[in-house]
């Protein structure tokens, strides 16, 4: 069995996943064109035309550059037909905001991969993009609406866009290449100083859940670098007590925790959203009840924050496991990728966008289900909205760039069991 | 570059908190999904904070007592078969949180882990509940009571089938009363008095000193007491019902003697009388299968001898719960194993056909249970009269529980000794007076229904 020569790892079963996933939206398109009253020729385009963009990324891809392993894409293209799904069974409207969101990620994505294949281009672009991600940020602070409570959208009439979604992108950018080639003091204390200017930007505009995720990547990024646990637990206890200071003088923060594991006693009011998660995602069973049956649907927020309780609802506890171990596929693949990376910069970046998805899928995960206290983040890829998508396939051309071009693992088992002791990975170092 | 390589392998620390994360959800899924699904704000069950949809809840003659037809919930038909069962079916907005529709929500819903409520989206309703109660039986228990508030709970003391339960105050939830709320006449009516009610039990606890005294004293049954009206126990004095001179151990159970069981009580002493009361269940969170009782109460004075000999004639700070007396009294009867009442005959199609279980609930020595026996069989045969309950061969005990300043509780527990007829009864009419009287004629009437007569 093990004797067959060594060949490349079989193409088919790229093609295999693709036909597989093909299928589920062709059935999920099938329930949203279904439940209409008149069919719909538009939403036939918006939904088979998202397949085939798929196949066609797939295809063009594989001609260009000669590249058979699109796992990553798949997965993204999974979760955001799942998200493009859920916006269909709403109305058209949503579902075409939401299609033009993906192409819009897409180009994003391409472009971000292109601009980084270069070392001179990712250096020279460090100081436009810090400066432009906080001027950004400022006219953001200037220019705010206040959404929920938080001040982070722009409206600019039709569109209404969230900067902060699009700074997540450039802030792993700026960390990766300012700490990528030395560990300078002097490197490391403008990061520092970057991080703080940004994270203190998003408390001031009250978004509480995003300046957590800057933290927490600002925490992996100066690991990847320093390696230091010690002056990392400082840095944790300093924010802690940072935070404990915010929650201590912002009550709308301090709400968010009243709650937290005491959902069922405030059922009615802080603990609203939770509540209702859990209960309609026990209602759904593990198949779900079908798409447009539930009745999570009419709470507010349930095209962004419980997204995840809609897919366990109607699609079942099946496809809300998926969705999380979706994001458990993206991070195995980034450190995979990680370890073979032609540079510190891309192992830095990919390590950051996937600690950084992992953990905005966390937050909103585990904090509708009452796991975590409840921050209002949406879900990357799934969730409605434009600057999220856009943020989503963003920090997915980290993880790519750092694999490209991606060296498939050894199929031949046997010949490594006979060698013992192979030469580990092959990667560039 | 290698060192950053080996850092990246914090990401799979991370991977390892999420999938312990997804665990933690999954398992309290499994664990919690019922109550989870089964909130009042699900809108597949419940409009309006009311169950709409949800499952059958038949009596045990297959009559409907609830059910969802076109998207509404209905009752059982006649008014007073509605009352009479209003506690145990229970109200939609689950105010009666021991009714059926509040106790078992998750089950009428049709809920099942795998399933969620996708059973009953598509069919509109859950799964069907069939109860051991006779819901016609209820309505003569409602109807004999009469004026009287209170609760009458009838059971086969030998499987724990409960087949009666009736509670008042009581209201038609088909034309819910405008002035439910604000009514005095109405005050406790969402309270199932034979579950959650607690009452002072008067002369039936001498069933419980009778145990501790054939426990405790070999002497009990060549022993006499003297009673001319009332007792002095040096620090006051306790009052009888009658003057009955010079009396056995039986006769002072017939005539329900207080002087007598004072005296024992207090010849056996405050702990050897708590010792056979908690053994029966007094002081403890007793749990009817699914459903927690009110805990009886007993805690006899340990410095004043009168309290004492109060206590063991059940007034004082004496408590007892109506569901309670019955698995006593079933315990009684079954020579030792009292079974905890079970409204349930059957949750959907598998329990139909495994059945259930019975629990038991108060358990006794069966010798002790054994000269009970015989003692509640002299009370109606030598003191009551059969002609009290008519070819019944109904053993028992009368309570006359006395209130400051009001009338009496009447409260009587018994069963038949008839082997085709192995049930069980409990009744207590409040402010009815004497034991004797009201109460012992609902139990008759209730019983005779089950008789077919």
């Amino acid at each position: 069995m093990a004797e067959t020569p060594a060949r490349r790892q079989p193409r088919f079963q790229q093609i295999t996943v693709m036909l597989l996933m093909t299928a589920f939206q062709l059935v999920c398109a099938a329930c949203v064109l279904c439940r209409q009253e008149t069919l719909q020729l538009s939403m036939v385009y918006l939904l088979v035309g998202y397949i085939a963009a798929e196949w066609i990324y797939l295809l063009i891809g594989n001609l260009v550059t000669g590249n058979d392993y699109f796992e990553l894409e798949a997965i993204a293209f999974f979760l955001s037909g799942l998200g493009l799904t859920l916006c269909a069974s709403f109305s058209e409207a949503f579902a075409f905001k939401q299609l033009v969101a993906i192409g819009l990620g897409l180009a994003v994505y391409l472009l971000i991969l292109l601009l980084i294949k270069n070392m001179y281009v990712v250096r020279w672009l460090r100081y436009p993009a810090a400066i432009g991600s906080i001027g950004v940020l400022a006219l953001n602070l200037l220019l705010a609406q206040v959404h929920n409570g938080a001040l982070n959208w722009i409206d600019l009439g039709p569109v209404s866009i969230q900067p902060s979604e699009l700074v997540k992108v450039v802030f792993i950018f700026v960390g990766a290449v300012t700490l990528e080639k030395l560990l300078s003091t002097k490197a490391l204390w403008l990061y520092i100083g970057y991080a703080l200017v940004c994270v203190s930007c998003l408390f001031l505009m009250r978004d509480f859940g995003t300046a957590l995720i800057f933290f927490f990547t600002f925490i992996l990024i100066a690991f990847m670098r320093s390696g230091n646990v010690r002056t990392l637990f400082l840095i944790c206890a300093v924010a802690l007590m940072g935070a404990m200071l915010v929650i201590y003088f912002k009550p709308y923060v301090a709400n968010r925790f009243a709650a937290f594991r005491h959902v069922w006693e405030y059922a009615d009011t802080l603990g609203y959203q939770q509540t209702r998660v859990l209960t309609y995602s026990a209602s759904g069973g593990l198949c779900g009840l079908g798409l447009g049956e539930g009745y999570l649907r009419d709470v507010y927020a349930v095209t962004t924050d419980l997204i995840f309780g809609l897919i366990n609802e109607e699609l079942g506890i099946f496809m809300g496991v998926a969705v999380v171990l979706s994001f458990v596929g993206i991070a195995f693949f980034a450190v995979k990728t990680a370890k073979s990376a032609g540079s510190t910069f891309y192992a830095i970046a990919a390590v950051a966008a996937a600690g950084m998805l992992l953990f905005q899928m966390s937050l909103n995960v585990f904090g509708v289900t009452d796991l975590l206290p409840l921050t209002g983040v949406t879900l990357p890829f799934v969730s409605r909205g434009g600057s999220s998508m856009i943020c989503s396939w963003g920090l997915l051309a980290y993880i790519r760039a750092a694999g490209a071009p991606f060296v498939p693992p050894r199929p031949d088992i046997a010949v490594n069991k006979r060698l013992r002791r192979p030469a580990k990975g092959g990667g560039a170092t | 570059m290698k060192i950053t390589a080996k850092r990246a392998a914090v990401i799979y620390g991370l991977i390892a908190l999420v999938l312990a994360g997804l665990t933690v959800f999954l398992v309290s899924l499994v664990r919690h999904g019922d109550s989870w699904a089964g909130s009042r704000f699900n809108r597949h069950i419940y409009s309006g904070g009311a169950i709409v949809n949800a499952g059958t809840i038949r009596d045990v003659n297959a009559v409907i007592l609830a059910e969802t037809k076109n998207g509404k919930r209905v009752f059982a038909d006649g008014a007073n078969t509605r009352r009479a069962t209003l506690h145990v079916v229970g109200d939609t907005a689950g105010y009666i949180s021991t009714g059926t529709h509040y106790l078992y929500r998750d089950a009428l819903s049709g809920y099942s882990i795998a399933g969620g409520v996708y059973k009953l989206k598509r069919s509109g309703t859950g799964t069907d509940i069939t109860l051991n109660i006779d819901s016609a039986a209820c309505r003569v228990a409602y109807e004999a009571l009469g004026d009287y508030n209170g609760a009458v709970a009838v059971y086969n003391y030998k499987t724990g089938q409960l087949l009666c339960s009736v509670s008042k105050p009581t209201f038609d939830p088909q034309n819910r009363p405008k002035d439910l709320l604000t009514n005095e006449k109405y005050e406790g009516v969402f309270l199932d008095k034979v579950l959650s009610g607690i009452y002072t039990p008067g002369s039936l606890m001498k069933i419980v000193t009778a145990a501790c005294a054939i426990e405790n004293m070999p002497d009990i049954y060549s022993r006499t007491f003297e009673c001319d009206g009332e007792y002095e126990t040096g620090d006051g004095t306790v009052i009888c019902n009658g003057v009955h001179g010079k009396v056995s151990f039986q006769e002072a159970m017939n005539e329900s003697c207080n002087c007598a069981f004072a005296q024992i009580s207090i010849e056996l002493g405050a702990s050897k009388l708590l010792a056979t009361a908690e053994s029966l269940g007094f002081n403890k969170q007793l749990t009817a299968k699914e459903i927690r009782l009110a805990k009886s109460r007993f805690s006899p004075s340990k410095t004043s001898k009168s309290e004492l000999g109060w206590a063991g004639i059940g007034q004082s700070t004496t408590y007892l719960n109506p569901a309670h007396m019955l698995a006593i009294i079933g315990a009684v009867a079954n020579g030792g194993v009292g079974y905890a009442p079970d409204r349930i005959r059957a949750a959907g199609a598998i329990s139909e056909m495994v059945g259930r279980v019975p629990e038991p609930l108060v358990k006794m020595n069966p010798s002790t249970a054994a000269q009970l026996q015989k003692l509640l069989r002299s009370n109606v045969a030598d003191q009551y009269g059969e002609s009290k309950f008519p070819g019944l061969e109904m053993c028992g005990k009368t309570g006359t529980a006395q209130i400051d300043g009001e009338t009496s509780h009447s409260w009587f527990a018994g069963y038949s000794q008839r082997d085709d007829l192995p049930l069980a009864v409990v009744v207590i009419a409040e402010h009815a007076g004497s034991g004797m009287r009201t109460a012992s004629a609902v139990a008759n009437t209730v019983m005779q229904y089950f008789a077919g007569n």
